[in-house]
């Protein structure tokens, strides 16, 4: 059965004359983990998930269930019948949910069927040539290939009745080195022939064996260059702490009462974009609301931040099409795919070249915010840090702790490169929901770093 | 589904050196509020069964929903499918295990938390949140509602067959303050979704959450306005719940056997620590003395077996600040040299494959009293409660923190709030100026409720036993 058909029979087991939405999202999977260049463990994942949503004189209750039996799905509708009758039996506060009008949607290029055959022997010979191309170098491989196929249809009162395809492919690479080094290279792409397992193991050896003795800097504030993976990890808490409707409306983001004022250097141009070439496109929203572009920052003026129907009702405005849950997820809606718009520099080696003395960084681990409505976060760099000096990389760096704030560093880019790519999720906790952060690399001054 | 399981392992020998598989059905509850007003009520239900093979050494999964026969087969060929396509390697052995069988229920005595109603827990709920709006400055306040009820059935091809049923309940408010750029926060009994234990509903209602609402309000709104607290290096004494997260992540994750190995190189990283440290490293000072153990009652990482099926175990981790042992699985332990599994493999449900997870890693108490003997025999230094942030690099040696609240210590006595605590560190040097820890009569159980690691990610639950103690010469205000 079709996952329309299926949420079409569980907007059918919801009581006549109740508001209700119906989503199932069908996840089919297939992720490879490699260490020491030898398979270790391999998953493949086929599962659905059906969610009720009922509204009560604009209260959500919800369920959820992966059967879709009737029996199953009249219990699922029950319980969310339940909850939005408890909710709207309180007396009344907090903002009132609609659900969203049926609207078109746009086709998109976001699926590949090859891809959605999720066959593991095209996984199998990815590895053998990552393998085999870390081992040219003398390095060893760890990291993953992965490829899903995601449907997703939303069936409503209000008259929605879409649903959506999409797929996704991911591979990365951290190469070891004997000395204990480590490189670090990824690909993100709709199907899985995009993707070049030996190309991407060859850049994360080449950074893993990159000669040299090991430099240490002082904490302070030093030039970088970053890679596109540390500008998209920067990016992604931007999203989350400032460009969140939510957290804008409740006077947490640091663009509450800043739309329109300058908040980053004129060359940055940030948005979410989701059928900009290269990205994994999307049709519609969690509530069932059209992708489609919004401009977030314009020459480096705050322009707007994303909602769903939730924040949107908080701030009198519509909803954007960026909600994660029907009637608004508990942390807000996001942006899922966001695009920063690339300089003028030929690539990372011509933003190097203005730099005296800096900081080349791969990528960030374990990024976390520390002060909200600053932007203020902390993470380490991890997989290719390396110095630059006089203009060139001249040999590997011992990792470093940035601390600082993302509109701080994007206050200070003075350059961009020309050339940008995915940089896409590989975590999927719970549901496989695959975005992407299209962005160059990008040289900034002054960033801090505290260990 | 005793028989389905049984059959599925019968059909596995002759095809994978080894197989396992876990039939899951769980229940959730969430329910939150949010400025005064209802913010969620969901329930989920799911049901499915995952089944794991290994061939040449690598290890195959594949999860199917529901618990019919035909998807449970279809899963099993699926895990030998991508396991065989994979490039060959050498096979390890496994340690040796008894074949579990039997069953084992936990957190299932007193209130059942879904047979409690709505609106019963609605009415604490919004209590607590009304109860925390004590000043105008504070500009969101929440309210949250967990439960958790699981039975998971177990079987591998060694002969093992056996079923859990566990429940956990509990819940927890935060008051957020705003003014300028600064936003201040005050949670309740701990931050990010609160203190969940391996118990009913009574769990929940002793929380008092509503009692201690007024509180989080009021120190959220105070620290807008409080100093910032100063960068030197000073005393620094941590709760009992900063000091969860500091244990969590600085001694579990570092012992975890398959990170130590270089298996997780690719996502969570590695680790400091080699499987050669154990009897010599000095991890801490000498009354830093840590266990795993997934016996203790309301853990969220306590069951009878774990998801290979081996016996729950009491683990030493350091002992007088020597490091003794890992976390580990049948795998890592046999690469490793171990005799057996730690019994530390959980999988966060049927659609993911058991890692090397932390079960409950407790710091056992020392004998400084009580918080308040142990803030008074401290001259000088930073007492910081209550996690807001937290970072560490990935072989878990340099971290920085950041906590909800801190006050001077001056004296043998609480002093001046500060506002956006920090301190930072190295893990080694850390543990090793812990130079007092309070005794039995603080000590307690603190839920972490998102522990991530794998690929596909996998989030688990699980908690640490601390009691506040006291740290030597610890650099803070770094943030």
């Amino acid at each position: 059965m079709r996952p329309l058909e299926i949420a079409e029979r569980a907007l059918a087991a919801v009581p006549a004359g109740v508001e209700a939405q119906a989503t199932v999202t069908a996840e089919r999977s297939l992720l490879l983990r490699f260490a020491d260049s030898r398979p270790t463990q391999a998953t493949a994942v086929d599962d659905l998930e059906v969610e009720i949503t009922v509204l009560r004189d604009g209260h959500a209750g919800g369920a959820m269930t992966n059967a879709t039996d009737a029996d199953s799905l009249t219990r699922c509708s029950a319980s969310a019948v339940a909850a939005a009758e408890a909710a709207a039996r309180l007396p009344a506060s907090g903002p009132r949910l609609a659900l969203p009008a049926a609207a078109p949607a746009r086709v998109h290029d976001g699926y590949d069927e090859a891809t959605a055959a999720l066959d593991p022997g095209r996984g199998g010979e990815a590895l053998r040539a990552a393998f085999d191309a870390a081992a040219r170098f003398g390095a060893d491989a760890h990291g993953i290939w992965t490829a899903g196929a995601v449907d997703t249809a939303i069936a409503s009162t209000a008259g929605v009745a879409a649903s959506d395809r999409v797929t996704d492919a991911f591979m990365k690479v951290v190469a070891l080195a004997p000395s204990g080094r480590s490189g670090y290279a990824a690909q993100t792409a709709v199907a899985s022939k995009r993707l070049d397992p030996a190309a991407i193991a060859a850049r994360a050896a080449g950074k893993a064996m990159a000669t040299g003795t090991e430099a240490k800097l002082a904490p302070g504030e030093h030039a970088v260059v970053l890679e596109r993976h540390a500008v998209a990890e920067l990016l992604t808490f931007l999203a989350s702490l400032a460009l969140n409707g939510l957290a804008f409306a409740e006077d947490r983001s640091a663009l509450s009462g800043r739309l329109g004022s300058r908040v980053a250097a004129a060359r940055v141009n940030l948005a979410d974009s989701p059928r900009y070439p290269g990205t994994l496109p999307r049709a519609f929203d969690a509530e069932g609301v059209p992708k489609a572009p919004l401009a977030l920052i314009q020459d480096g003026v705050a322009r707007a931040v994303v909602h769903d129907s939730r924040s949107a009702a908080l701030c009198a405005a519509a909803s954007t099409g960026h909600a994660l849950a029907p009637g608004g997820a508990p942390d807000g809606p996001a942006p899922t795919n966001l695009v920063l718009i690339g300089g003028g520099a030929e690539d990372e080696s011509a933003l190097c070249r203005t730099i005296e003395r800096g900081i080349y960084v791969t990528r960030l681990w374990y990024v976390n915010a520390v002060r909200p409505k600053q932007t203020l976060v902390t993470g380490v760099t991890r997989d290719g840090t390396f110095l630059i000096e006089d203009g060139e990389i001249t040999r590997p760096l011992a990792d470093l702790r940035l601390t600082d704030s993302v509109l701080g560093v994007l206050g200070r880019v003075e350059e961009l490169s020309a050339e940008s790519a995915l940089t896409g999720t590989s975590e999927f906790y719970g549901r496989r929901f695959a975005t992407g952060v299209m962005a160059p690399a990008l040289r900034a001054g002054g960033v801090r770093f505290t260990a | 589904m005793d028989a389905l399981l049984a059959d599925l392992m019968d059909s596995a020998l002759g095809h994978a050196d080894y197989a396992d598989v876990r039939h899951v059905r769980s229940t959730t509850e969430r329910i939150g509020t949010r400025n005064g007003a209802v913010d969620r009520i969901e329930r989920a239900d799911a049901e499915g069964v995952g089944v794991r093979v290994r061939v040449h050494g690598a290890w195959g999964f594949a999860a199917v929903r529901g618990a019919e026969r035909a998807g449970a087969e279809a899963a099993l060929a699926r895990a030998l499918e991508v396991t065989r396509a994979q490039p060959s390697g050498p096979a390890s052995p496994l340690a040796d295990n008894i074949p579990a069988v039997g069953t084992h229920d936990a957190g299932l005595d007193g209130t059942d938390p879904f047979a409690v109603s709505l609106e019963d827990k609605l009415e604490a709920l919004l209590a607590a949140d009304q109860a925390m709006r004590v000043d105008p400055l504070v500009a969101v306040t929440e309210a949250g509602f967990f439960a958790h009820r699981e039975e998971r059935t177990f079987a591998s091809t060694d002969g093992a067959l056996c079923r859990q049923r566990l429940g956990e309940c509990g819940g927890g408010i935060t008051a957020t303050a705003t003014e300028g750029s600064e936003t201040q926060v005050r949670s309740y009994p701990a931050s990010f979704r609160g203190q969940v234990s391996q118990a009913g509903y009574e769990h929940f209602a002793a929380l008092e959450l509503a009692a201690h609402a007024p509180r989080a309000g009021e120190e959220a709104a105070a620290l807008l306005s409080a100093p910032p607290c100063p960068d030197e290096r000073t005393t620094l004494v941590l709760d009992g719940e900063q000091l969860a997260l500091q244990l969590h992540e600085s001694v579990g994750h570092a012992v975890e056997l398959d990170r130590v190995l270089g298996s997780e190189t690719s996502y969570a990283g590695g680790s400091f620590v080699a499987p050669s440290d154990a009897g010599s490293l000095h991890y801490g000072s000498p009354l830093m003395n840590v266990a795993a153990d997934a016996t203790v009652p309301g853990g969220l990482g306590s069951f009878r077996w774990d998801d290979e099926g081996v016996p729950a175990q009491a683990l030493p981790i350091v002992r007088d600040g020597v490091l003794r042992g890992f976390l580990s699985s049948r795998e890592s332990a046999a690469r490793a040299g171990a005799a057996r599994s730690g019994g530390c493999m959980r999988a966060s449900g049927f659609d993911r494959q058991p890692l090397v997870r932390m079960t409950n890693v407790n710091l056992e108490p020392g004998d400084a009293g009580s918080l308040d003997d142990l803030i008074a025999s401290t001259d000088r230094g930073v007492y910081m409660e209550t996690n807001r942030s937290w970072s560490i690099d990935s072989r878990r040696l340099q971290f920085q923190f950041a906590t909800e609240l801190a006050r001077e210590i001056r004296d043998g006595e609480l002093g001046r709030l500060y506002r956006n605590p920090s301190y930072a560190g190295v893990t080694p040097e850390f543990w090793g100026g812990l130079d007092a820890v309070c005794s039995w009569g603080e000590w307690r159980l603190w839920s972490v409720l998102n522990c991530g690691k794998g690929e596909p990610g996998q989030s688990i639950r699980a908690s640490h036993g601390t009691a506040p103690a006291r740290f030597r010469d610890v650099r803070v205000g770094v943030a």
